[in-house]
């Protein structure tokens, strides 16, 4: 191949490194734009008795003022519908959206939203899953019976808004065979994906009664959805223009304050923008889910797994939100990339009064791969056997099968695993202390969603492609290289565009490392039937048949007689005058076959036994990746996976006390700066996958699910801790070392 | 409520802007808001993650934590002036190749530390770049891309 596989800059790239990008808040309209500003809820949970907007409406510079009274009564949810967009008769969580206002500007917006009054009645709260399911529970949704479900969604009773069960073989008869049977607690606290563009919106209303919605969201079609839902409009009265999107991680695909926006617009007939503060940020968006987990593993003496029951308790917040789907894929990835004949898990999805979660890269994984992985290498130690022989021998393979039932395909586990532990084996440990060495091995399951595009042929001989889909990272880019490669152009030679939801053919969203394949997929199909229809045009013109036709350098050419050729830019004005008219094409995909993504991951740590500091020493990531359609942005997206896991190995969490969270600013809350980051030794397995396009697997959301996993594990093999609690704070370190000098 | 408004002059990329400003408006809503120069990024408004860092006379700031008015009588450089016309900074170009850049939120922040160090250490080692960007936050690349550009612009130039 000549265009794929190569390490190309992505095409966006110079307005990126000339600051021309247009991201969120750089959209400037016709118009004054007015200042929005959302009123939230100061607690947990409590009913509310009382909401006076009169003081603000009379403030001078105010526009509008909506509270959930301007609102059709939508209760909405893509698997439970449980939610109201403006709390009407109670709020459960601290951020709680009571109203909105725009004002002409923001110090008047921004007075006008403490000119709201609200009388509360004051409800205990719950903030933790297991605690929420207790008997006593203060119930979060009284109505919740009444809310309508998908009908997957089952066993919803109390706080628990899903309970997904799957057995496998017979777990009682594979912990009877074990030698040995372990029983292991875990748990994991809530994070933020943490973008650097905070959550922004630009809302206008004109006189057909059209909204316009300006946002950077991963996710412009179930926007648009949800938006006209919400507000009971008809969808295609709601415009949705994806902007240039400044991270998003997840973090940007379930509405916010888009639906605010476009009430405040319509009944201020201004256009209104909304910038989300940091701390609003942390506090009203869709971090990841806090996850308590129970794995109980029963092991021969030669490390062969012959049962695994396993418990989750996953915190969705005060909606079901996507915490349903997030529960089921849980237990279906929850025993980790092995062959287990006997398997019991319980997953369940619980109301809490925080935020709710969202779909944070790599949902679920790096909360199951710690658990999971952590106990690998606590019975491996225990057995005497190497960890990495006990994965190795348990490690699933092409043809066995996902806990659901899926064969599974492509799979590469072994070498991922074996390469990882090859690459830091290659180099000696450093001779002194408390140096240790861990590795963890995780999967992802690469799905694909309904999706088109758009490829056209233009008349001076370059590749035009339409798109829905937003570029988070580098879709774009790899789409054009797949459209140049099989149309026989360079990069150059191909113009893309992501279209707003009124022009662009339907695309997936940009989420769960699929949208290459998806996107990719629907690429491939178009670019091909161009290059049919650049072949029917050029073979009138060389007097040839179609089939001996072959695209390359810009020409077609018959196949053995490089000379007879015509370019493409005189195909793209003859197809004008031919009898098929302009080359065009759109395609769609749906239901692909979904493929298992492996990571494994090996670190190299430094840990100072009086302090607690851990210093990675050395990094190495490898992933099985199928073909990399552009190196460039498969590894930049690894090491950026890795940076965000290893922030929460090491320092990031979500606390909270007494229903309010304790740390939503970036000093509190600590992402890994430069400072803090390793060098990552990247490793690429290439092998052609079957379900993507030109072979490619996702890769988005395998690098960030191993690293808790592999520094707990680095950090034991140190110092002779085991950390079950993220995140692996100097603190926890002391104490545990402490606890072991005194028994 | 708001204060009187303060005659400024600022030199912003080597052109000259003189405006009336509140004394409380920041340099960052300055530039983006009253100059249109949006390449400058908001990302936290407290000065933690170096999106709004910019260089006032000669010195890396960010943007949200200085008043506008502190600018009267200064020089001001933001990502829209680091190209020459037509002709793109090293570091732009080494950035744009090394897939430096991927949501290109912090970019324009980061480039503008980058150029403050490179302008003060013109060959700084590995350390003396990770130190500079350490003000500056991004959370995609994971850093060594970012290391990596300003370690080839500098062999650049």
């Amino acid at each position: 191949m000549k265009v794929v596989g190569q390490e190309l800059p992505r095409v966006e790239i110079l307005e990126k490194v000339t600051g021309q990008s247009v991201f969120g808040a750089d959209v400037s309209p016709a118009g004054r734009v007015l200042h929005g500003k959302m009123v939230r809820s100061p607690h947990p949970h409590a009913r509310i008795t009382a909401v006076r907007t009169e003081g603000a409406e009379r403030l001078p510079g105010v526009r509008a003022v909506v509270t959930a009274a301007d609102l059709p009564p939508v209760h909405y949810g893509n698997f439970v519908r449980d939610e109201e967009y403006f709390a009407r008769t109670k709020v459960r969580y601290v951020g709680d959206r009571i109203a909105a206002v725009a004002a002409v500007d923001e110090e008047t917006a921004e007075e006008a939203a403490r000119l709201i009054e609200v009388d509360y009645q004051v409800l205990p709260a719950v903030t933790s899953g297991p605690e929420a399911m207790a008997p006593e529970a203060p119930v979060i949704h009284e109505d919740h019976a009444d809310y309508w479900a998908q009908p997957s969604v089952e066993n919803r009773r109390g706080n628990v808004c899903g309970h997904k069960q799957i057995m496998r073989g017979d777990p009682e008869r594979g912990f009877a065979e074990a030698d040995r049977i372990f029983e292991h607690r875990f748990h994991v606290p809530m994070v933020h994906q943490t973008y650097i563009e905070p959550h922004t919106v630009l809302a206008q209303f004109d006189a057909s009664g059209k909204a316009t919605v300006w946002v950077p969201t991963q996710a412009q079609f179930p926007l648009r959805a949800a938006i006209a839902q919400i507000l009971r409009m008809p969808m295609t009265k709601v415009r949705v223009i994806p902007t240039e999107i400044g991270g998003g991680f997840g973090g940007k695909i379930s509405p916010t304050i888009e639906p605010a926006a476009v009430a405040l617009a319509r009944k201020a007939r201004q256009p209104v923008r909304i910038v989300m503060t940091r701390g609003e940020d942390f506090q009203g968006s869709n971090p990841r889910h806090p996850f308590h987990l129970r794995y109980k593993t029963g092991v021969r003496l030669d490390g062969t797994i012959t049962a695994r029951e396993i418990e989750l308790v996953l915190g969705t917040g005060y909606s079901a939100g996507s915490g349903v789907m997030i529960s089921q894929g849980a237990a279906v990835r929850a025993p980790g990339p092995y062959r287990i004949p006997n398997l019991r898990i319980d997953s369940y999805c619980v109301y809490t009064n925080t935020p709710t979660c969202g779909a944070y890269r790599g949902p679920a994984g790096p909360q199951l791969t710690f658990a999971s992985e952590s106990q690998i290498d606590i019975i491996a130690r225990e057995l005497g056997i190497d960890p990495v022989e006990m994965r190795l021998r348990n490690a699933f393979e092409d043809g066995d099968e996902t806990p659901a039932g899926a064969r599974l395909e492509d799979v590469h586990a072994r070498e991922t695993l074996r390469k990882a532990a090859d690459v830091m084996n290659e180099r000696p440990r450093p001779a002194g202390e408390n140096i240790g060495r861990g590795l963890a091995v995780a999967h992802w399951l690469v799905g694909g969603m309904a999706s088109s595009a758009g490829v056209k042929l233009n008349e001076d001989g370059t590749i035009g492609i339409l798109t829905g889909v937003v570029d988070l990272s580098g879709a774009s880019t790899s789409l054009a290289q797949i459209a140049a490669e099989v149309l026989g152009v360079s990069l150059d030679d191909v113009h893309v565009r992501t279209a707003d939801t009124d022009f662009a053919p339907h695309s997936t969203i940009s989420a769960g490392s699929q949208a290459l394949k998806s996107m990719g997929s629907a690429v491939l199909l178009a670019a091909r039937e161009v290059k049919r229809q650049i072949q029917q045009v050029a073979a009138d013109k060389l007097e040839a048949d179609l089939g001996d036709l072959e695209l390359d350098d810009n020409k077609v050419f018959v196949k053995g007689s490089p000379e007879r050729a015509v370019s493409l830019r005189e195909v793209g004005h003859l197809a004008l005058e031919h009898e098929r008219g302009p080359i065009v094409s759109t395609q769609s995909v749906s239901r692909l076959v979904p493929h298992p993504a492996v990571a494994a991951h090996a670190a190299e740590v430094a840990v100072d036994p009086e302090t607690g500091h851990v210093r990675i020493l050395r990094y190495v990531a490898v992933q099985d990746v199928g073909t990399a359609v552009n190196p460039l942005s498969v590894r930049g997206q690894i090491e950026g996976g890795v940076m965000q896991g290893l922030g929460q190995a090491l320092s990031e969490a979500c606390t909270f006390t007494d229903g309010k969270m304790d740390n939503p600013n970036l000093l509190d809350y600590k992402i890994f700066s430069a400072l803090d980051a390793p060098a990552v030794e990247t490793h690429l397995i290439q092998h052609p996958c079957a379900s993507g396009p030109l072979g490619a697997k996702g890769v988005g959301e395998p690098p960030i699910i191993p690293p808790p996993a592999v520094i707990a594990n680095a950090v034991a093999d140190a110092v002779g801790v085991r950390i079950h609690d993220l995140p692996i704070t100097p603190e926890k370190i002391v104490r545990a070392l402490k606890a072991r000098r005194q028994p | 409520m708001t204060a009187e408004p303060i005659r400024i002059t600022v030199t912003v990329n080597g052109e000259s802007f003189r405006e009336e400003v509140p004394a409380t408006r920041s340099l960052l809503d300055f530039l983006r808001d009253d100059l249109g120069l949006t390449g400058t990024k908001e990302g936290c408004s407290e000065g933690e993650c170096g999106a709004c860092a910019v260089i006032l006379d000669g010195r890396l700031v960010d943007a949200c934590l200085i008043f506008a008015a502190e600018a009267d009588g200064r020089s001001v450089e933001t990502v829209e002036g680091l190209a020459d016309g037509e002709e793109l900074h090293p570091l732009q170009r080494t950035f744009a190749a090394a897939g430096a850049a991927q949501c290109g939120y912090c970019t324009p922040g980061m480039l503008m530390a980058c150029k403050s160090l490179l302008d003060r250490n013109p060959s700084p080692t590995r350390e003396e770049v990770t130190h500079g960007i350490a003000g500056n936050l991004c959370r995609c690349t994971g850093y060594g891309t970012i290391i990596q550009a300003v370690m080839e612009a500098a062999k650049e130039s």
